[in-house]
């Protein structure tokens, strides 16, 4: 286990606080960490920190950043956040290649497996969907317009992901839903085709995640909600195939000790090409590894890593294809400096 | 059972509730979280209690197949169950106090009319959020939207029923060849519900023949308190009637036709 906890400042309670991100590069060239408005990359490779370059005219993040990414096999990683900017950089130079201006905060992006288009969702619930046809990492696309490519009415959406086959975009909010839909070879026209709906959360949905393996390629989603489960689902008919109700299991206390009955599911991790998911959840001082037979559509058995120092909750976590480490991190932001 | 006596809401003559009793303002934000239980599935709704009579073969082979979006004081409904009395049909009404009245108005309609009305009923909810926790894929023949409120203000016009996105989830739950009625004595209303299903690959819409040929189509101006109101008055409605079709493309200039998936 590696951990990495930058200098994580006191949260002031009055202050809306962005919890810190991380995200590991498929193939662990290098790692992307966000804190506020900060973003920062260590390339792994070179054992060294990276020098990002935007030339857009609005350079870099002025706000909390809340979403972060590699896509398309980590050719691309996008940033986006409460200053209604989605960045799209080229790994190879790190420059800002694309930079979009999106009406309302964003609250979630996706990159398709293909590389060809962005999505992100904005506090309204709307998915935007950005072309990048064309883009070959040396010139700078400004002034990027996205298409509306599907919506949640009214209702903030918390987590967007694309199958492993690039077949569905499955969107999850805050009203207990996912909604799994076909993402058309149009999708400029919009995503109008919806799948199903995976409906058995009893609170609103946190996170989604893929659970796929060389048996399995299609998969099975992931996701975790603010009711202290984590359910398996199908998502072709939206078939809820089992749940994981962790919170006595995890026997989670708070800061003064005292067993918490009920915890927010802040982030989920599959470790790709196995059967286990890494849960991080809110008052844990530690991880919980779910374990999931992908045969009989189960989980199995939860453990729980807590020796990870003192008041490590983590608020994000990611993980590499070649599942040797998975990475941790916590801290939330102050203002604009942590 | 109806204690006409003690309750004055009800009618002594006719039994059926009066509606001075359940007034309420014609409009509602829908965007405002009301207190009203939500079903998480719907597997988990309960239709043998909206259905008594039915109960043995609700959720095994009958299911609802009509729906009233923002039924109002339930005079479609009333119509639609006599005009379809095997149906199963459901009114979703946001606006506690109208939902209470539709409540009233079915069950009393039920005690002076034995064996009757025992196919409708009335459900409390934010239709706009809610229906794919009501209905599974595919499960209505048709649905209604009559007279919606129209939302003037532009920056108001993603609060509309009948909007792009939400067409998508109406397309979700109507079978393949269900259909969708809209009528509104607003015309910029109307214009825009029927911009909203042309534009729309799953919606398609009906000919004249068709319209013709279907009697429900009549029910839409004459069968509701609002549409009989626009009639006293004198004005001019405007309805969008259009079926639910398999998603198609237009491909290379050839229509193509694309079987959705189940």
């Amino acid at each position: 286990m590696e951990n990495t906890q930058p200098e994580g400042g006191e949260n002031n309670r009055d202050l809306e606080v962005a919890p810190a991100l991380i995200s590991v590069h498929p193939t662990q060239d290098s790692v992307a960490v966000a804190v506020g408005s900060d973003l920062r990359v260590f390339d792994l490779r070179g054992n060294c920190a990276v020098t990002l370059v935007d030339e857009t005219g609005e350079a870099f993040h002025k706000d909390s950043i809340r979403a972060i990414r590699y896509g398309a096999n980590g050719k691309l990683f996008v940033s986006s956040g409460d200053d209604k900017l989605v960045k799209v950089w080229s790994t190879d130079s790190w420059r800002c290649i694309a930079s979009v201006c999106s009406e309302k905060r964003v609250s979630a992006v996706a990159v398709s497996n293909d590389g060809l288009y962005v999505c992100y969702a904005d506090k309204f619930g709307v998915v935007w969907v950005v072309d990048l046809h064309g883009l070959d990492g040396n010139e700078t696309l400004v002034n990027k317009k996205a298409s509306p490519l599907l919506a949640h009415y009214c209702s903030i959406i918390t987590s967007l992901e694309f199958s492993p086959d690039g077949r569905f975009i499955v969107t999850a909010d805050r009203d207990f839903k996912i909604r799994v839909t076909v993402f058309p070879k149009k999708p400029l026209d919009g995503a109008h085709e919806i799948q199903s709906f995976c409906l058995g959360h009893t609170e609103f949905v946190s996170c989604l995640a893929f659970l796929f393996t060389v048996d399995y390629p299609q998969g099975f989603l992931v996701s975790g909600g603010g009711d202290s489960t984590v359910r398996l689902w199908d998502i072709n008919p939206g078939t809820l195939l089992d749940t994981c109700e962790f919170g006595s299991k995890a026997g989670i206390v708070d800061y003064k000790g005292n067993e918490v009955s009920c915890s927010t599911v802040t982030d989920l991790c599959t470790i790709p090409g196995s059967n286990v998911v890494a849960v991080a959840v809110q008052s844990l001082q530690g991880i919980l590894l779910v374990s999931c037979d992908l045969s009989s559509q189960t989980f199995g058995a939860v453990k729980v890593i807590s020796n990870m120092g003192d008041s490590f909750i983590p608020t994000s976590l990611g993980c590499s294809s070649s599942a040797e480490l998975l990475w941790t991190i916590t801290g939330v932001s102050k203002t604009s400096r942590f | 059972m109806l204690e006409n006596e003690a309750n004055p809401t009800i009618s002594k003559s006719t039994g059926l509730p009066r509606k001075r009793f359940y007034r309420a303002r014609a409009h509602s934000n829908p965007l405002s979280d009301s207190h009203f239980p939500v079903p998480i599935s719907p597997s988990h709704v309960d239709f043998s209690l909206h259905y008594p009579q039915f109960s043995s073969e609700v959720s095994c082979i009958k299911k609802v197949q009509f729906a009233d979006i923002g039924c109002g004081f339930g005079g479609l409904l009333i119509s639609l169950s006599t005009f379809s009395p095997e149906t199963l049909m459901i009114g979703m009404e946001l606006r506690d106090k109208v939902a209470e009245y539709v409540k009233e108005r079915i069950l009393a309609l039920r005690a002076t009319n034995p064996g009757q009305y025992q196919n409708v009923s009335v459900v409390r909810t934010n239709s706009m959020k809610y229906i794919p926790n009501y209905f599974e894929k595919g499960q209505l023949t048709k649905m209604f939207f009559l007279f919606p409120d129209p939302h003037f203000k532009e920056k108001n016009h993603r609060r509309r029923v009948i909007s792009p996105h939400l067409l998508d989830e109406y397309a979700h739950v109507l079978e393949v060849g269900g259909i969708i009625y809209t009528i509104t004595d607003v015309e910029e209303l109307g214009e825009w519900m029927k911009t909203c299903l042309d534009n729309h690959p799953m919606f398609e819409a009906l000919t004249e023949q068709e319209l013709q040929a279907d009697p429900a189509v009549k029910l839409l101006s004459t069968a509701t308190e609002e549409g009989q109101k626009v009639a006293r008055n004198g004005g001019q409605t405007f309805q969008a009637v259009y079926k639910r079709i398999a998603l198609s493309l237009i491909h290379n200039g050839t229509l193509r036709l694309l079987k959705p998936d189940h």
